[in-house]
């Protein structure tokens, strides 16, 4: 049974105050640049704050772009002062967070990222610890945008998948649905006033939603087309011709999760030494560059394959969706203009609405 | 000396590089005659003033120095020859890049003490360190507080006339991509991308990919960043004044052979901010039209027509543009503008320019927070080979950690500003290709501004037989000025 | 790691202003240091002794000692070390002395610069890897560039020291300047006379091959290890079948030829022998002014020649071969003074230069000895020298002093009243600079004994006055007065530079040259032989100016730099040199054009560039590591990383 609760626009401080009470708040902030851009961070009274789509996802709030997964300090054994034993210190602590204004775009990538994480083989404590404290309250998208394309991949623009209370805006305010039994109990601790009589405002508004949004391709037959073309390096080559191997796609994406592993600091030093976690990018050359120096993936054609084929084919092989959220951030982000739906319909044999790059050349290229 | 006792009052970090053959014997030296000097001063041991990379000092710098002191050979004398000549160079410009770091630059200085100098080794320490404790410790960056005023970028007019003149070289440009084509193994342009309003790079091989070439100010790609990965290969390129200059750089460079490339160059009157023009368009579902008019723009989505026009939307970079048509080109089209005198200080520069040292640290600390290290500014850069090998991801050498504390986003924009600098030609694909928008643009302008000071003769990216001044030396240098002690 | 730290009182030199136990206490306290103790005297025996004792006892694999400069004792506690079973650069110092105690009084400070300074010296130590010089074959031959007396001299020394040589010389004969002169100072000795016999042993030494008429081509490799192509330019005359007689030189119709040994004086035939005491002794013929090879109609010499050796069809030849070092010896070329228009610009005959007028004073040139006016070969009663023309004078780009024009100006004074008992001479001068051995005395003699006038002044103007003299105007500085002369004869002392082509020479050698061309040597005062290009050195004036004594002196220095080179069989090379990480060098080349010595190549393969270090010329200064964007180069024992341990001990905000 759903819990329903209305927001008035200006309650909306309040409220985040409300939240504030308990847990850290992220909300969106517009910050100015080159160009503007909306990054969340975390809340307090008189900051200035939008609604709008974030440039970063917020996958940060479960997955740091750097955190520390243990630290270690080498330390003379007691009994023996010639030896030494390295103490390590990988205690856990997840700051209970809300974040305010996720798109479910966004909340889609909470959910890819929970399977590898917490379904999978084994679950990984740090992303657990920080999973388990975070309430995401997502605004659903009153329109699609001409880069945005989350109905083609089993999402949409009120999809509740991976969110805690979907916020819906309709005259005057928001309309705040609970989707899970966090979202639920927090709405009902919350003072707002019950919404159910704006159920119908509320529908009209995800309709609309709905309907402004283009005819999605069928991309059922996608894992398998994807795989086909495993060897098909042409069709690669002529894919990613004008990709520049930089990391625009991957670290802004909501569902892309890979890492890699450093150390920091020295263990002998006083202050000791740092196992870190951060974001790694499939698509820079390197990334596959094994200790003996040979690289599987040394041409950026092999890169975008396995990106591709990872989002449309490998993910729903294993867990029986696209890991993709269509939320275009690769799209628009991209420096040179690379269309992963392009790719995904040249792919799957539907190029009638998009642009190639160019016909490939008779000898395999980069 | 002044009257400064040693255990009365705390020391600064003062860290010293010293080059073993001059000044280190020139300690050594200054010791044996028993010359006191202050014990700030803690000496690290070079085996040359040219091994010194300008990074060293940034990282002490960044991370707790007060003070930073470089010294080696007298200039002629160098016991490797030349070495000292490329570190006066390097050391010059980075003292003059410090300031738009919001670092003081009186914090740093380079200087030349031979093996006999004793006493004036002494009287450099000396100085050097009541210069420091004048200045009190240094400020830290990660304590920078936010910006407290808004400064306003001033309003700057370009140098020469922005309109969309260059459209009219289309079909011109066409044919002569046509009758080079059987001999190329593919040219590159541009076309539209997802819609009209957004351009894409193009990789033609066929008349059928001619046929999409696009160009105009909404071409705003440097295409020069794939030539060094097409090395050998015949390749065409579609360059405007800023990529073409890209072009003559990697030549410069070797990075790419000249029998090997074929130019056509676009007279260009100006380019759009494209990330200003997605910023205005917000969301939009649907691009009904898109009309290039002299110099206006009018773009309609979703039933609404937006103008931009080059005189208010255009590149900042264009506004200071001196070069609207590539130096070298085997073909040409279009009639490239004339170039007034004015001032050229690009707006955010000028910004920066108007704020104290702590408002700069304070402003670059609160714009790198939003960086995710995505390194699309890196891999935009024509002339950044490295890519991936960049020494900001790996531990050999142990520049940098992967922690993304605002510190270390910055020390990678340095590292970065500093190794284009004396090559950089201010494309701006590095600020264009920011997805969050961090006008990085500005450091790598003012270093092309302290280049132009110090290096008159030279512009990057102009003539193919030049030498990036970085990588090359003279015995007499009209523009750097030893200082006094 | 195991490391032991030492830190030294050196008597009350450190311990006096430095709590020298309280620094090896805190020493103790750093990580991998297992032991830590304050000797009184390190460097002497048992502090020594006792280093190595401690290596043992404590297995240690690395030692920091903290007292004296590195400048000093580095060598010395290596040596200790490596005694011990250590690899020598797992080895650091700690400045406590020089750069601490002695510079001030306030212990509390000291000690703790003391300590921190240990602290870097471990952090580094902790970083430092074992080194190992490499050892390389050497090609124990010596290429000598230049058959003047100065390359003369170094092939003989070498030669006799066992060394084969191999001269290349540009002109048809060896002798270089000093064959072409008739007196030397200031013992006025025949030049030739003192020069001939040295020439001669050059020619019959079993371990000099001579290659004269020829010129360097290419030089590729690297010490050690030299590929030098060798142009022999043709002479249309069969060497190995000419006898030297002379007779072509006779019966030659051509007689217009310009006269290259005798500079210009006088006209010769277009075969020539260059001079009676010529090594090699052999006819070469002037193809711009011989009549067959212009117009196909001659042959004489052909027709006369004993032994059948001219070859009119003859062309340039290239041989290869290989050397272990090189000395370049190629001497100085006058500059052009016809710059001079004040002085005529060559336009009048009897305007000549020194070494013309050594021609007509030798025996063997153009006039057998006479001097005698060039434009009416009557003999001069007035001679006027003037010095310093195209020396001393940055208005022509030539601020420096030709080094040996004053003394030769002086002979030339002596040896014309010599020739012309009633003649007067006149010098024009700025300065005497006579400072060698009996120098000063012999420019007395030429004034008290020869009565030759000394006029202090510079000349501004010489023309000819229309009845067959010319007019000298000049300055008498002393007197305050302008001075005019009519001179029968006019002898300019012209500046030198650095012989023709010596800068494209220098390049193929790389080594450097100053703005006059002449090579530049490691150290101005310390290393005048050496250039900074491993196994290339230098002897003569094409070093700088000097006399004939000095030059010699430097073919010798130079042959002692070779022979101590091929002292053994290989060649050990400093281990602190850059070396590439494969996989990190994109090829971008940085590294390689800033490099001062050419110790980085670029190699190509599979279409990717990368580069190597060529261990022998690397001479390890860094700038490479300094340059290179990736990181990919390092310098070893001052490598990124090592220095940045040292910063990151310093800085840890």
């Amino acid at each position: 049974m759903n819990c329903y609760r209305f927001l008035a626009k200006d309650a909306l401080s309040a409220f985040l105050a409300f939240l504030a009470e308990r847990e850290r708040v992220l909300v969106p902030v517009e910050k100015n640049g080159a160009r503007s851009s909306v990054v969340f961070e975390e809340w307090h009274e008189g900051l200035p704050f939008t609604m709008l789509k974030s440039t970063v996802p917020p996958k940060a709030a479960v997955l740091p772009q750097c955190e520390v997964l243990f630290t270690c300090r080498r330390v003379p054994d007691e009994g023996d002062q010639n030896r030494h034993v390295m103490v390590l210190d990988d205690t856990l602590t997840a700051q209970p967070t809300v974040i305010v204004a996720t798109r479910p775009c966004d909340a889609r990538g909470f959910a890819v990222l929970d399977r590898p994480y917490l379904n999978g083989l084994y679950q990984d404590p740090y992303y657990a610890a920080r999973r388990k404290e975070l309430t995401v309250l997502t605004l659903t998208c009153p329109t699609g945008c001409e880069s945005c394309f989350c109905h083609w991949v089993g999402g949409g623009p009120s999809s509740p998948e991976g969110s805690d209370v979907l916020l819906t805006e309709i005259e005057g305010g928001y309309l705040c649905q609970s989707v899970t039994e966090k979202g639920r109990s927090l709405l009902e601790r919350s003072a707002l006033p019950d919404g159910e009589d704006r159920l119908a405002s509320m529908q009209e508004a995800r309709k609309k939603a709905y309907q402004s949004l283009g005819r999605a391709p069928d991309l059922k037959t996608a894992p398998q087309r994807i795989s086909e073309r495993f060897s098909d390096l042409d069709f690669w080559n002529r894919w990613t011709e004008a990709c520049i191997s930089c990391g625009a796609c991957t670290y802004f994406c909501p569902t892309c999760y890979c890492f890699t592993i450093t150390d920091e600091g020295d263990p002998a030093h006083a202050e000791g030494g740092r196992r870190l976690r951060s974001w790694d990018n499939c698509m820079s050359s390197l990334f596959t560059r094994e200790a003996s120096g040979h690289n599987p993936r040394r041409k950026k054609a092999e890169r975008m394959r396995n990106r591709i084929s990872h989002k449309y084919a490998t993910y729903p092989e294993n867990w029986g969706v696209f890991s993709c959220s269509g939320c275009g951030r690769c799209v628009s982000n991209c420096p040179t203009g690379i269309d992963i739906r392009a790719i995904l319909l040249s792919a799957l044999g539907k190029e009638e609405d998009m642009i190639s790059h160019g016909t490939q050349s008779k000898e395999t290229g980069q | 000396m002044s009257g400064l006792t040693q255990g009365e009052r705390r020391e600064l970090r003062i860290v010293g590089f010293l080059c073993n053959w001059c000044s280190y014997g020139g300690a050594d030296t200054a010791g044996v005659a028993r010359a006191s000097q202050p014990t700030d001063l803690r000496i690290i041991r070079v085996p040359c003033s040219g091994r010194v990379d300008p990074l060293f000092v940034v990282k002490a710098l960044l991370n707790g120095a007060d003070g930073v002191l470089v010294s080696g050979c007298h200039p002629r004398d160098c016991h490797y020859g030349t070495g000292n000549f490329y570190a006066r160079r390097r050391l010059e410009v980075l003292r003059r890049f410090l300031p738009v770091l919001g670092i003081d630059p009186k914090r740093f200085s380079y200087t030349w003490v031979s093996a006999s100098e004793g006493q004036r080794w002494q009287t450099v320490v000396t100085r050097f360190t009541e210069e420091i404790h004048e200045l009190g410790p240094a400020p830290r960056f990660m304590d920078a507080g936010p910006l407290e005023r808004e400064i306003e970028q001033p309003a700057s007019s370009p140098l020469h006339s922005l309109d969309s003149a260059s459209l009219e070289s289309l079909a011109a440009l066409k044919q002569a991509i046509a009758s080079r084509l059987p001999e190329l193994d593919l040219v590159l342009g541009w076309q539209e991308g997802r819609d009209k309003a957004h351009l894409v790079p193009l990789f033609i091989r066929t008349p059928e990919d001619l046929d999409r070439l696009a160009i105009g100010p909404l071409a705003v790609h440097n295409l020069a960043v794939y030539l060094p990965e097409l090395k050998g290969r015949k390749v065409g390129i579609v360059v405007k004044g800023c990529d073409g200059r890209s072009v003559v750089e990697l030549l410069q460079e070797k990075l790419i052979s000249r029998e090997d490339v074929e130019i056509f160059a676009v007279a260009c009157h100006g380019t759009f901010d494209t990330g200003r023009i997605d910023q205005a368009l917000g969301r939009y579902q649907h691009l009904e039209s898109v009309r290039m008019d002299g110099k206006e723009l009018r773009i309609t989505c979703d039933g609404r027509e937006r103008h931009f026009s080059l005189e208010n939307d255009s590149s900042t970079k264009c506004l200071h543009c001196k070069t609207p048509l590539s130096p070298l080109s085997d073909h040409s089209f279009g009639s490239a503008p004339s170039v007034g005198e004015g001032d050229s200080t690009p707006p955010d520069l000028a910004r920066l320019d108007a704020m104290t040292l702590d408002e700069r640290r304070a402003f670059w600390r609160s714009q790198m927070e939003r960086c995710i290290r995505c390194y699309a500014c890196r891999n935009a850069c024509p002339l950044c080979v490295c890519r991936d090998h960049c020494i900001s991801d790996t531990r050999e050498p142990h520049f940098t950690t992967q922690e993304s504390t605002a510190k270390e986003k910055f020390f990678f924009q340095i590292i970065h500003s500093l190794h284009l600098a004396g090559r950089c030609t201010g494309c701006g694909e590095c600020q264009r290709s920011c997805p969050v928008g961090i006008p990085i643009l500005a450091l790598r302008e003012h270093l092309i501004r302290v280049t132009d000071e110090l290096f008159p003769e030279y512009r990057a990216g102009m003539t193919v037989d030049a030498a990036a001044p970085l990588l090359t030396y003279s015995v007499e240098e009209p523009h750097i000025q030893e200082r006094e002690w | 790691m195991r490391i032991g730290v030492f830190v030294c009182h050196c008597g009350s030199n450190i311990g006096g202003t430095v709590d020298c136990a309280e620094v090896a206490r805190i020493a103790g306290t750093f990580p991998d240091v297992v032991y830590s103790t304050d000797p009184m005297y390190t460097c002497a025996e048992p502090g020594q002794a006792a280093i190595e004792e401690a290596i043992r006892e404590h297995s240690l694999d690395g030692v920091v000692v903290a007292s004296c400069s590195p400048r000093m004792h580095e060598p010395t506690f290596r040596r200790t070390v490596e005694r011990a079973g250590l690899n020598p650069y797992m080895f650091e110092m700690a400045n406590i002395r020089e750069h601490v105690s002695w510079i001030g009084k306030d212990i509390p400070s000291n000690t703790r610069k003391a300590a921190e300074l240990v602290e870097m010296a471990v952090e580094k130590l902790r970083k430092d890897t074992p080194l190992t010089p490499a050892e390389f074959p050497v090609t124990r031959r010596v290429l000598v560039i230049g058959g003047g007396v100065a390359g003369i001299q170094a092939a003989l020394d070498c030669a006799d020291g066992g060394i084969p040589v191999v001269m290349v010389e540009r002109e048809a004969t060896i002798g270089g300047k000093m064959a072409k002169l008739d007196k030397t100072f200031p013992t006025v000795d025949c030049s030739a006379c003192i020069l001939g016999p040295k020439m001669v042993d050059v020619a019959q030494h079993p371990n000099i091959s001579l290659y004269a008429h020829a010129e360097i081509e290419d030089v590729q490799g690297y010490v050690g290890n030299f590929t030098v192509t060798i142009r022999k330019k043709t002479t249309y005359v069969d060497w190995s079948k000419c006898t030297g007689c002379g007779t072509c030189t006779e019966k030659c119709p051509a007689r217009h030829s310009v006269d290259a040994f005798n500079e210009g004086i006088g006209e010769t035939s277009a075969i020539t022998i260059a001079f009676p005491q010529a090594i090699p002794k052999k006819a070469v013929i002037n193809r711009d002014f011989c009549r067959q090879l212009t117009k196909g109609k001659c042959g004489v010499c052909a027709k006369v020649c004993p032994t059948g050796a001219i070859r009119y069809d003859m062309e340039d030849e290239i041989v290869t071969e290989k050397v272990g070092s090189i000395i370049a010896a190629t001497g100085y070329d006058l500059m052009d003074w016809r710059v001079y228009s004040e002085y005529g610009a060559g336009r009048y005959p009897d305007i000549i230069t020194s070494l013309q007028y050594e021609r007509l004073m030798n025996a063997s040139g153009p006039t057998g000895g006479h001097i005698v006016r060039p434009s009416d070969g009557r003999e001069p009663k007035t001679v006027v020298f003037v010095q310093c023309v195209g020396s001393r004078d940055p208005s022509v780009g030539r601020p420096y002093c030709s080094g040996f024009c004053c003394m030769y100006t002086a002979k030339q004074a002596i040896l014309t009243k010599d020739h012309i008992p009633d003649s007067h001479s006149y010098v024009f001068y700025m300065d005497i600079r006579a400072a060698g051995k009996m120098y000063d005395e012999f420019t007395r003699r030429a004034v008290e004994e020869y009565g030759t006038e000394y006029i202090r002044g510079r000349v501004s103007q010489i023309y000819p006055d229309g009845h067959g003299q010319l007019t000298v105007m000049g300055m008498d500085t002393l007197l305050g007065r302008p001075v005019v002369l009519k001179a029968d004869l006019v002898v300019l002392a012209v500046g030198i530079e650095a012989a023709r082509g010596a800068k494209e020479l220098a390049e193929k050698l790389r080594i450097s040259y100053d703005s006059a061309g002449f090579f530049l040597e490691s150290h101005v005062k310390l290393r005048p032989v050496e250039t900074n290009t491993a196994g290339v050195f230098l002897a003569g004036v094409c070093q700088g100016t000097k006399d004939i004594p000095a030059s010699v002196a430097q073919g010798s220095a130079a042959a002692s730099k070779v022979l101590t080179l091929f002292a053994r069989e290989t060649l050990k090379s400093n281990p602190q040199i850059a070396k590439t990480i494969p996989g990190r060098c994109v090829g971008c080349g940085k590294c390689a054009r800033c490099c001062p010595y050419g110790a980085i190549r670029e190699n190509v393969a599979n279409g990717e560039t990368t580069v190597e270090v060529i261990e022998t010329m690397c001479q390890g200064c860094g700038l490479c590591t300094a340059t290179c964007p990736q990181g990919a180069i390092q310098l070893a024992h001052a490598t990124d990383n090592q220095i940045l341990a040292e910063v990151n001990a310093l800085c840890q905000a």
